[in-house]
């Protein structure tokens, strides 16, 4: 049972879990699919990994109403594209990851850089 | 960076307060931190009452036991008295914009170092390690007073 349990764990430190929080209107389902794509194969791209093996990528959807997101105090149209990978990243890895990814996002998605957050935190960074 | 949720009971605010609760919490962040206005990110969720919500910053839950909950995501590296008097003061503005008990809002300020996360393509800097021409983003205010 415990060796059971520690394999979970294990494999719970190797999953990358992104949620991607966009604004009503912004990202239709059709393209939602390729940017869930685009993540995962940045993910598996720079973090070294073979897509489908050891580093399992999901990517969760969150849609906020009109009239419930502001940016500065303004009506917002950015995207949050937050993400958990497996800890121990070191720096350069982590910004070539969020550059890939939101590089990505922006081509697209045709949305400029300024509407597009990216953020990868250590698993189990207790925040 | 600046992200703050707030869980609301179904159809407690309007628009309009909404607003006007958007705009105190970026006058409260930003004349506290260094941030540029643009930087402050408010969203609000509704929820049926009290409860848990996933951190947005870290890998815990989060427990509240208020009607309406503030959950703060920063960069790390200010001082816990900088972060209470950010909380503190966004509290109090939500209290008073939503026409509610101060002891009905609680809330909880989570952080992250600021490289793990890029905005307007740029990899964040630390607090204290901004360059000058970080503060000509957006209206930035004020330099850090921590």
């Amino acid at each position: 049972m415990m060796r059971a349990g520690l394999d979970q764990e294990g494999k719970l430190r190797t999953m990358v879990d992104f949620q991607c929080t966009v604004q009503a209107g912004q990202v239709s389902e059709d393209m939602r699919g390729i940017l869930a794509q685009a993540i995962e194969r940045a993910c598996h791209e720079v973090l070294g990994s073979e897509p489908g093996s050891e580093l399992p990528v999901t990517v969760e959807w969150i849609e906020i109403p009109r009239g419930f997101a502001f940016r500065g105090g303004q009506p917002s149209t950015t995207s949050l594209v937050r993400g958990k990978i497996p800890d121990g990243c070191d720096r350069e890895t982590r910004s070539r990851l969020l550059m890939t990814i939101g590089d990505e996002w922006c081509r697209i998605s045709g949305s400029g850089q300024d509407e597009v957050i990216v953020s990868a935190r250590d698993r189990g960074w207790s925040g | 960076m600046p992200y703050y949720r707030c869980l609301i009971p179904k159809d407690s605010l309007d628009y309009d307060q909404r607003s006007r609760i958007a705009t105190a919490f970026t006058d409260v962040h930003c004349g506290i931190s260094a941030a540029p206005r643009s930087f402050v990110h408010v969203a609000f969720f509704e929820v049926d009452g009290s409860g848990v919500v996933a951190d947005s910053h870290g890998s815990g839950m989060l427990e509240y036991d208020t009607p309406y909950f503030i959950a703060g995501g920063n960069r790390a590296g200010r001082s816990p008295e900088v972060r209470t008097q950010i909380l503190n003061g966004l509290m109090t503005r939500f209290s008073e914009i939503a026409s509610v008990s101060r002891e009905d809002v609680s809330g909880h300020i989570s952080e992250v170092p600021a490289s793990w996360t890029m905005e307007a393509g740029q990899v964040l800097p630390e607090p204290g390690e901004e360059p000058a021409d970080w503060y000509e983003h957006g209206s930035a205010r004020s330099k850090p007073k921590d």
